[in-house]
């Protein structure tokens, strides 16, 4: 039975495709956006969440830590992260629910069994399941198996991708993909190179190939204030999607600071700086590119 | 700068509730404004106590108390101030303050609520046929206890033709002081009224002003019935009235306009006292579904609702839409659009599910297909029964077994296994239980006017607390169940199946409040799937509950000629009385604690969203619960927005009716918002929130109810 590591199974989700959908978020990542949303979702494996309103301070995870991570100061709990393996022993006895592993190792049937749960919502509403992530190409294997077991039980399968993969990668997604929500970041090599930690090229040529081979996709194109919302770049995009006749349709993507909110109870660092940018200058940006985007953005998400 | 005319000042405030909702207008700016005067409390603040008082001289004949209730409505009748507001287009006021105080003017008897009467069936006969039915039972042989209450009916009706004739004659006085526009609209009023509710209605305007008429002069003299399905009864003369060109939809829904701006005639605006809520007047309307003979109702005037109340957003009636696998998914988005603009002014019943369940309880099948409700939810027949309910607290059933009642101490009882303390708690449940089949009729109070729209008084000769009606129902309503399931689930794991700690020890803890617990108590709150996450062993528990319970109930369908059809709920008082008495739970709740409303989970307790919550709430078979009960959901605005928003209202719809649920209430309100709207008051005046079988403007309750409102638990994406 295939393995993979899921960081959160979010039922009723209504933004991650059509219908009513249950998104399965896969670990791991190869890009490292500076604006990512999911930052506990770039490494591949375990992490250990500490929410601090939750805590009671009551020590329990003190004794349970084969490494010394925890301490109770002063009365008040105190964690060293640099000696933490996410090994999990400690949110098992944590009472207040202040500590949890996120990034848990689920079989492809456990994932499912979660998933099908919800198939008469599916089928009333015409959703099913949506894989992300991270990048849920990073685990092919797995996100093959989730895809041809959901379908096996007639449950439709929409993937959010990066399009960061070896080629091949996708043309065995596709086989069982009823669409991809592809997410493309930036039209400028340098600037996608400097904002995600990776080339573009690869990326413009895998959903050229996934487009070629006759996938359903819908663009989607995040708009972070300051970064990639320039007005010059409109054009860029255009040119692209005028490129690719057989696209359903472009989504653009607000940005929120949900994920800068993320990173202290996961310990990590920001990947990068999101220039603060005057609401009226992100909005007026934000409007331009609805106006020119309009002909493709066939559905509200293009909100 | 131009000042602004007073009237859109109150009207700009009047019906925006949800910032970012696109504001529908289709309605004349005439009527507009009237409706922001009656929200605004403009007519409800003008009700005054009734200047007049049955004379000393009646009581000479020494009357029954049929023939004094009878003697007040006639009285009210004549006596009764009216009002008629220029421009408005339906006339009858129900003027008196006592009547929205729920008292019947004049007397000290009960009035009537939670119940839907006949008015169907008094559109189609008018007074003058009841009259002519009376008077047909009246030559038959009678006792002179049953002509004592059958003349009494009569009495009543010469109370409402009174009421009918001074309205005539005030408006024909209008007619001749009046010119122009408004000249003509007050002859159109009177036309419309001039042969109604005596006679059968012939045109759409006029079936809707004997509607009106019916209802209004029952409220009036202090009774709060529901109204029923206006759809079936109005639908057809608005489609007779379209086919032939009488009228335009657009005059048609300005007209039901008018009928929904009367209804909020009781709103006092910012002069309201925080309680549980204004609008609370259990005038319910029920949409949709099919009629006696299986075909289906909706129709014009289904639309036509949806429009009114999405423009207006008035409150005061509460609708339900019946809905099934057969409904166009145009209709259901149609219901999710007016639900989504807030309020939770619009619930789905699944029509097939109650139908079925009630035909398994013994009623006849068309009746069973007519179903309505009672003011709040609970299935009943309209104009066929009197209704009534019996709580019975589980929870606290539970508590009591386990020694946690306020007044208990001593030594916890001693439970060698599970199995034993569940029997036990069921030879309590059935104690309970049969209190509540061996109650009769609360009353049994005189009410006239109330049995001359319900059947079968007049046939039978008997009064509406007297078994008159086709049926009386006093259904045995749980409540607690999913806390007291919860608490089970807690105490088989923990005392049972892992021996953590005995028995004794919890629950020497819950009588200390969990004090110097709090781990433990967090430990269970946050490691237990409680009823709510769709998780298979928390559903079960609930199931044996409910299978307890309704296995008990069900064993007495009828006694002493009452029917007992097993319900569930609580009505808010999870907020109220329970709070009072109850000591900590189990499931990690301190005393005093917000617990489960209805049969929805307990606040907080669900975390993975609706579709989990409505299949835990599916996961008991309804067809043993034939008086039903009530999920509430709420879901924040920004979950639900867009098409795709649309769609999953839809879905989560079509899967409840599909999962096999009774009656859903969605309340799509933002928290900020309603925290922002208890800070600032002024600012939502028309803010409406389902409280539970009723809305309420938010404003109007007390800081208790808001908080409730505020803590049911939010469904939101992440």
């Amino acid at each position: 039975m295939k393995r993979g590591v899921v960081f959160d199974i979010q039922r009723f989700s209504i933004h991650d495709g059509p219908g009513i959908r249950t998104t399965v978020f896969l670990k791991g990542c190869p890009l490292h956006c500076h604006w990512c949303h999911n930052p506990e979702g770039i490494s591949a494996g375990p992490l250990l969440s500490l929410v601090d309103a939750r805590c009671l301070h009551c020590g329990a995870c003190v004794p349970a830590c084969p490494r010394g991570a925890h301490a109770v100061q002063d009365g008040r709990h105190a964690l060293d992260r640099a000696r933490c393996t996410a090994c999990g022993a400690c949110a098992a006895l944590c009472p207040g629910g202040a500590l949890e592993l996120v990034g848990r190792t689920m079989t492809v049937d456990a994932v499912l069994a979660v998933v099908a749960r919800d198939a008469v919502f599916y089928r009333a509403s015409g959703g099913g399941m949506t894989l992300s992530g991270g990048e849920p190409a990073r685990q092919i294997d797995f996100a093959l198996a989730l895809c041809q077991g959901a379908r096996a039980q007639g449950i439709s399968c929409v993937m959010e991708t990066s399009g960061c993969a070896v080629p091949d990668t996708f043309t065995r997604l596709a086989t069982v993909t009823d669409l991809f929500l592809f997410d493309l970041k930036e039209n400028d090599p340098q600037r996608h190179e400097a904002f995600t930690g990776m080339p573009l090229a690869p990326i413009l040529a895998n959903l050229r190939r996934l487009h070629d081979a006759g996938a359903a996709i819908i663009l989607r194109l995040p708009l972070v204030p300051g970064l990639n919302d320039r007005l010059e770049r409109i054009d860029e995009v255009i040119a692209l999607i005028q490129s690719l006749p057989q696209l359903q349709s472009v989504e653009l993507l607000d940005y929120h600071p949900l994920g800068q909110g993320k990173l202290k109870r996961f310990g990590l660092q920001p990947v990068g700086a999101v220039p603060p940018v005057a609401d009226a200058q992100a909005a007026a940006a934000r409007t331009a590119w609805h106006r020119r985007l309009s002909a493709w953005c066939t559905k509200p998400a293009c909100r | 700068m131009i000042a602004m005319d007073t009237a859109e000042i109150i009207e700009q405030n009047a019906f925006g509730i949800t910032p970012g909702v696109r504001p529908v207008c289709r309605l004349p700016e005439a009527t507009r404004q009237l409706a922001a005067r009656a929200l605004a409390g403009e007519f409800g603040q003008s009700l005054r106590k009734a200047e007049f008082a049955i004379p000393d001289g009646f009581f000479r004949r020494l009357p029954t108390p049929n023939a004094i209730a009878a003697e007040a409505v006639r009285l009210i009748g004549e006596q009764a101030p009216l009002r008629i507001v220029t421009g408005e287009r339906l006339a009858g006021a129900a003027t008196l303050q006592e009547a929205s105080e729920h008292r019947i003017p004049l007397t000290n008897f009960a009035s009537v609520s939670h119940t839907t009467l006949g008015f169907e069936k008094a559109l189609r006969v008018g007074y003058r046929g009841l009259r002519q039915e009376i008077k047909a039972r009246l030559a038959l042989p009678v006792t002179d206890a049953e002509c004592d209450f059958l003349e009494s009916l009569l009495v009543v009706i010469d109370g409402a033709t009174a009421w009918h004739r001074r309205h005539v004659a005030e408006l024909t006085r209008l007619v001749a002081a009046t010119t122009g526009a408004e000249q003509a609209n007050t002859r159109a009023v009177l036309e419309a009224l001039r042969d109604v509710p005596e006679n059968p209605p012939a045109t759409f305007r006029q079936a809707l002003q004997a509607l009106w008429f019916f209802w209004d002069f029952q409220r009036l003299c202090g009774n709060w019935s529901g109204i029923g399905r206006i759809d079936k009864m109005l639908g057809p003369f608005l489609d007779r009235d379209l086919a032939d060109g009488r009228i335009t939809l657009d005059d048609a829904r300005d007209l039901l306009a008018h009928f929904w701006i009367k209804g909020c005639e009781w709103c006092r605006g910012a002069a309201a006292q925080p309680g549980s809520g204004d609008a609370q007047f259990y005038q319910n309307i029920i949409l949709a579904g099919v009629d006696e003979a299986g075909h289906d109702v909706a129709n014009a005037v289904t639309d036509l609702v949806l429009d009114v109340v999405e423009e207006l957003h008035i409150s005061d009636f509460p609708i339900a839409v019946r809905v099934s696998a057969r409904t166009p998914d145009r209709l259901l988005r149609r219901v999710a659009e007016v639900q989504r603009q807030g309020g939770g002014i619009v619930a789905v019943y699944n029509e097939d599910r109650i139908m079925r369940s009630l035909e398994a309880f013994g009623y006849p099948i068309a009746d069973a297909r007519d179903f309505a409700n009672d003011g709040c939810w609970e299935n009943i027949i309209p104009g066929k029964t009197c209704f009534g309910y019996c709580p019975i607290d589980l929870l606290q059933g539970l508590q009591d077994v386990l020694g946690l009642s306020a007044e208990a101490a001593g030594s916890p009882p001693v439970f060698p296994d599970f199995a034993s303390l569940f029997a036990a708690f069921e030879a309590r449940m059935a104690r309970q239980v049969t209190e509540a089949v061996n109650r009769g009729v609360a009353t049994l109070q005189p009410a006239p006017l109330i049995s001359l729209l319900v059947e079968d008084c007049i046939g039978r000769a008997r009064g509406y607390y007297d078994l008159g009606p086709c049926y009386t129902a006093l259904s045995p309503h749980a409540s607690g169940l999913p806390d007291a399931a919860n608490s089970l689930l807690v105490i088989r794991r923990l005392v049972f199946e892992e021996k953590r700690l005995p028995l004794s020890a919890l629950v020497e803890m819950l009588r200390a409040d969990w004090k110097d617990q709090e781990a433990l108590r967090r430990s269970i709150q946050s490691r237990f799937a409680f009823f709510g996450n769709d998780d298979d062993a928390a559903d079960a528990m609930v199931r044996q509950v409910f299978d307890a319970f309704t296995g008990l109930v069900g064993s007495v369908r009828e006694r002493f000629g009452i029917l007992r059809p097993a319900g569930m709920s609580t009505f808010g008082r999870e907020m109220s009385e329970f709070r009072k008495n109850r000591l900590a739970t189990a499931s990690g709740h301190h005393g005093g604690e917000i617990l489960a409303a209805n049969f929805s989970p307990t606040p907080g307790t669900d975390r993975l969203g609706p579709t989990a919550v409505i299949r835990s709430h599916c996961a008991v078979d309804f067809g043993r619960l034939p008086c039903g009960t009530a999920l509430d959901l709420k879901i924040l605005p920004a979950t639900v927005a867009g098409d795709v928003g649309l769609d999953a209202m839809v879905g989560l719809t079509r899967a409840f009716v599909e999962l096999g649920g009774i009656f859903m209430q969605i309340d799509v309100v933002d928290t900020a918002l309603l925290r922002d709207a208890q800070e600032h008051p002024e600012k939502y005046p028309n803010l409406s929130v389902r409280v539970s079988g009723w809305s309420a403007r938010f404003a109007t309750l007390d800081r208790n109810w808001q908080e409730l409102i505020i803590r049911r638990t939010q469904q939101e994406l992440r």
